[in-house]
């Protein structure tokens, strides 16, 4: 599949839907969903809470199977992987970063980042992990834990987590939503920075119209389904 | 990058690399799995390894604990010169007599257990004496005393003192006697004198209670059971009782095996408790760790990563607690032998058994499995999506868990019934615990469903109270399982402490007399009773007749069974083994109740008659009309059974399970036995002393002595049980304190909840109260039930024990596990109760 400047899609979705319980407490979600997103591409998702933006990435990022429609990522179909291949197929491929950065208490800022990797099996994990941290400005912060870094710090060694295993996806949900304005912003020109240097595409979520703004396209997505589609403009 | 994972997840070793990581070094949030284990395998190590030391012990000092290769014993007789010479050609003979005798010295007298011994004297081993001197018998005028002998006769080394008229010197201090274990319980002190001492002193009468004994160490390495056969084909009225060097100490024997598998399904018990409270710990720490198990998803580890992550880290801590459990319980086992120093042959050092050491760790590795299954298995799939929701649906169940549950429990099994000595009882003791964990999942779903279906109460804390119970997560049904377990064990080791206790203070010395005299003389009978109420003249004196003989042959006259062509012994018919003590009486004995048939009355002169304990013919099928025959002092008599009659054999009088018509056994040459019950607070030593100046060749067996001992071992069972339960109880703590605190961790939300929409901290705990209450009056009938029913089993079936419980004891410790219950649920509230509610909401 390919876009139309026949770059290949990066995503495809052909009428997305997601429906969570059963019987009368059954929900739809996502209520057909179409949408395609360029190899390299920037796109903003945006939209009320409760509008399914933040399900759409799930579905997207491999994290929640779609109920019904078709699904490539990355040249997979994940409409017809299980939840384990769904897990290999995020693996080294695809990156996210999520609001409450999620990072494992258990594990060194260093342990943290190499973990992906080591997941997919790369022997030089360490190194890497090393290597990216540096980058994101954390050299000196390799063997601190989670709980003695500040939250930006913390969003900076999720964010070295997401690129680290040069992924050719990275999702971000709400990346900012748990900092102050002035680190928000040192991640968010971080983190188009590392995109920009990996080549990887971008799926951000977010309610600020000025970091929309700085994206290739955005998306609008109200009750389950696309409001507007800035491509289609 | 492909190494260290292929297409489908982690290798082993990656999977540890990531799970080393994420385990604290502390093992934070393993302990309770940690503790489970440690306790559960100490206690299964150490009783393994305690057992299988006094189990080697006793087998391989056979010899010595017996003093030969195979012992014959009689009664009231020596062996026939035709019966030494059958010893003779077998291998080396040491023959001597046990009689009990009064010794004296001055003012002092005490009964004694008097042991005469040959030159040959022992044919294994040595006796070792306090000065260091390893002797064998001593010479004629001289005696090895036991340390109680010299003590009650106040005398030393060296002094003189007297038995049966007859001066003896005391030539040395007994401190250790070889064969001491196969003589059996002690009615006194020992003192070792030469073979001929008795016989000189007139101790040896006919008609005089005492045992010869014959000890064959063997020329040749033939089996001793094959000899006794041979013997008793030969001799098979001779009224011997056989014992070998295989089954020296009998009564050890049995004590060992009896204790042995009671503390290892105590062992076991405290691993089934320590499994749920390793359930209960897997699960809590998996819980605890949703979120990192779901980043690692969202990161790309599959279902199959996180079950060898996560197996690898409980798999670590198992180790760890199993081997410090195993290292805990090879280190107390010197101490339990010492508690058991002097009831059995055991080494009080350190000893290495592997086989009990590896037997322990695979118990508690498999238990270990068993329960962190099912949560293991379930955190694979925990999802990815648990990051982004705050609540996810409620996880499916996964057939995988159910596979290695039946895995690990067929294992259980397998390993119970192939180490255990009583394979059946095992088998059946973990059905049992299978069983009841079932019906305690039972009713804690039960409780669920119940709760769920109550009337709403409109009161929002008794309603949320309520919806505890039931609410979707609900601890209701791990709770219930640890509760009901721990507090089972409350009941059963408070039941079988009490009965325990019991057996010693209630059973032991009702009704007992103060003394038993041995052979009286006939004609001196009046002149001992005038002598007894000169002396205390509120004393009750009763004499009875009192002779030995074996039971040769019982049943119908045309068709009379020999007791030496049965192969084995009917359950319950005791007395047909070896001699017993036989008595006549005119009169129905006093204690004894006739059941069946008629007494014969006085001055009876026809049918030589016989009256019948109705237990031991119930045992036997003997009836009213039938004949027994017994071998007296080498001759057959035989007699009818004219009645059955019922005997309290707690009276401790004089109980005789033959009682026959005067004309039957008469004229055999005999004394008399009597008993003696003084006054409450009466001085004994005047008593003592004239009968042993009077009386020289009679003996006394003072009862107050013989049932201290009898407390003292009773007591030591007692510690042993206590010891080992103790273990089962501190796991069951374990658990309890392990599930309280998993289900308060959920009830902290709705604390913080509740306060901040102004619940007053009175109204808080009122509400936990009402639930913890509810559950803990539910659990407390079930744990009443299930554990006096366990102790129950433990005390009749087992240990052979009357069922005396105390039921304060047993209703005052499940009242202190409840209130542990309510005092340790409710306390951990108390931090956020204390804290204002926006500090609460901030802890959140």
């Amino acid at each position: 599949m390919t876009s139309p400047n026949n770059a290949p899609f990066a995503i495809s979705a052909r009428n997305l839907t997601l429906t969570l319980g059963d019987g009368d407490a059954a929900v739809e979600i996502l209520r057909g969903i179409d949408l395609d997103v360029a190899d390299g591409e920037v796109l903003a998702l945006l939209g009320p809470s409760g509008s399914g933006k933040s399900s759409l990435m799930a579905v997207l990022s491999g994290l929640e199977r779609a109920s019904s429609g078709s699904l490539s990522v990355a040249g997979e179909n994940f409409a017809t992987m299980d939840e384990d291949a769904l897990a290999r197929a995020r693996r080294g491929k695809i990156g996210i970063v999520l609001q409450a950065f999620h990072l494992l208490p258990t594990m060194t800022a260093a342990e943290n980042v190499a973990t992906p990797m080591e997941l997919a099996g790369a022997k030089d994990a360490g190194t890497r992990a090393a290597a990216e941290l540096e980058a994101v400005g954390l050299g000196h912060r390799l063997t601190h834990y989670p709980a003695q870094l500040s939250g930006g710090e913390q969003q900076r060694v999720a964010l070295a987590r997401a690129i680290a295993p040069r992924p050719r996806l990275i999702f971000a949900d709400e990346p900012t939503g748990n900092l102050d304005v002035a680190t928000g912003h040192d991640i968010i020109e971080l983190m188009f920075a590392r995109r920009a240097e990996a080549g990887a595409t971008l799926v951000i979520i977010t309610h600020d119209p000025e970091l929309a703004a700085r994206c290739d396209r955005i998306v609008t997505i109200a009750d389950g389904l696309i409001a507007t589609d800035s491509a289609s403009v | 990058m492909s190494d260290g994972a292929d297409q489908n997840g982690l290798g082993w070793g990656a999977a540890w690399g990531i799970a080393r990581r994420d385990l604290n070094t502390r093992f934070k949030g393993l302990r309770l799995l940690l503790v489970c284990l440690f306790l559960g395998t100490g206690a299964l190590a150490a009783i393994g390894t305690l057992t299988a030391a006094i189990e080697s012990e006793l087998a391989g000092r056979g010899q010595e604990l017996l003093g030969g290769d195979l012992e014959v014993e009689v009664w009231q007789r020596d062996l026939t010169p035709e019966e030494q010479a059958a010893l003779g050609e077998i291998g080396e003979v040491s023959g001597g007599t046990r009689l009990q005798a009064m010794a004296s010295a001055g003012e002092n007298a005490a009964p004694v257990e008097l042991k005469a011994v040959d030159t040959a004297w022992p044919l294994y081993g040595a006796l070792k004496l306090t000065d260091g001197r390893s002797v064998g018998a001593p010479a004629a005028g001289e005696a090895w005393l036991a340390q109680g002998a010299v003590d009650r006769l106040g005398i030393a080394v060296g002094d003189s003192f007297m038995i049966g008229g007859k001066p003896l010197l005391a030539a040395g201090i007994i401190d250790n006697e070889p064969d001491r274990l196969s003589e059996g319980f002690q009615l006194g002190p020992t003192i070792i004198v030469a073979e001929d001492m008795p016989g000189s002193a007139g101790l040896l009468a006919p008609g005089s209670m005492y045992q010869s004994k014959y000890r064959v160490a063997f020329k040749d390495g033939r089996s001793p059971d094959a000899v006794e056969d041979r013997l008793q084909a030969r001799f098979p009225n001779a009224g011997f009782d056989y014992r070998t060097r295989d089954n020296a100490s009998p009564g050890a024997d049995r004590f060992v095996s009896r204790m042995g598998e009671f503390l290892t399904l105590v062992g076991l018990a405290a691993l089934v408790i320590a499994g749920i409270g390793i359930g209960g710990g897997v699960s809590s720490y998996l819980e605890a760790r949703r979120a990192s198990i779901a980043t690692l998803k969202v990161l790309g580890a599959s279902s199959r990563d996180i079950a060898r992550i996560y197996a690898l880290q409980i798999g670590a801590a198992a180790l760890v607690g199993s081997g410090l459990g195993l290292i805990a319980g090879f280190a107390v086992t010197p101490l339990l032998a010492a508690a058991l120093q002097g009831l059995l042959p055991v080494e009080s050092g350190f000893v290495f058994e592997p086989a009990a050491l590896l037997i322990a760790a695979a118990y508690g590795l498999l238990v270990a499995m068993v329960f962190a299954a099912t949560p293991l298995v379930r955190a694979r799939k925990f999802p990815a999506m648990a990051l982004m929701r705050a609540r996810v649906a409620p996880l499916s169940r996964d057939g995988r868990a159910l596979a290695w549950v039946g895995a690990g429990m067929a294992a259980i099994i397998a390993l119970a019934l192939l180490t255990a000595r009583q394979p059946l009882l095992s088998g059946g003791f973990l059905a049992g615990a299978v069983v009841t964990l079932g019906l305690l999942a039972l009713l804690g779903w039960g409780i669920r469903k119940l709760a769920a279906k109550a009337p709403r109460p409109a009161n929002p804390l008794w309603r949320n109270a309520l919806a505890n119970l039931h609410r979707p997560g609900a601890a209701t049904g791990a709770l219930v399982t640890a509760l009901g377990f721990g507090l089972s064990a409350f009941v059963l080791l408070a039941a079988i402490q009490s009965s325990i206790n019991g057996n010693i203070e209630q059973r032991v010395p009702r009704e007992a007399p103060d003394y038993f005299v041995l052979d009286i003389p006939r004609d001196r009978v009046t002149a001992f009773e005038q002598l007894v109420a000169a002396e205390q003249g509120e004393a009750f004196v009763r004499t009875v007749p009192s002779l030995r003989g074996a039971i040769l042959a019982y049943g119908p006259k045309d068709a009379m069974i020999r007791v030496a062509d049965l192969e084995e012994i009917p359950e319950g018919a005791w007395p047909l083994r070896g001699e017993r003590g036989l008595t006549y009486s005119d009169n129905l004995p006093v204690g004894n109740r006739l059941i069946e048939g008629s007494w014969w009355g006085p001055f009876y002169e026809g049918e030589p008659l016989v009256s019948v304990d109705a237990e031991f013919a119930e045992a036997i099928d003997l009836k009213p009309g039938d004949y027994i025959t017994i071998g007296l002092l080498g001759i057959e008599r035989t007699a009818r059974v004219a009645n059955l009659r019922t005997i309290d054999w707690e009276s401790m009088g004089f109980n005789y399970v033959l009682v026959f018509s005067p004309n039957a056994i008469r004229d055999a040459p005999h004394n008399l036995a009597a008993t003696i019950d003084l006054p409450d607070g009466a001085e004994t030593g005047p008593l003592l002393r004239q009968l042993v100046r009077n009386f020289p060749s009679s003996s006394v067996i003072e009862i107050g002595q013989v049932l201290a001992e009898a407390r003292v071992i009773l007591g030591q069972v007692g510690t042993a049980t206590f010891a080992a339960a103790s273990v089962a109880v501190l796991a069951g703590l374990a658990v309890l304190i392990g599930a309280i605190a998993a289900a308060r961790a959920v009830r902290t939300y709705d604390t913080v909840v509740f306060r901040v929409l102004g619940a007053s901290r009175r109204q808080v705990l009122l509400m936990q109260l009402a639930e913890y209450g509810l559950l803990a009056i539910i659990l407390a009938a079930v744990a009443l039930a299930l554990g006096t029913g366990l102790a129950w089993l433990v005390v009749v079936q087992l240990f052979e024990f009357a069922w005396l419980p105390n039921w304060a004891e047993i209703l005052g410790v499940l009242g202190a596990g409840l209130l542990f219950v309510l005092a340790f649920a409710l306390a951990g509230s108390l931090p956020l109760l204390r804290a204002k509610p926006a500090q609460a909401l901030r802890a959140l």
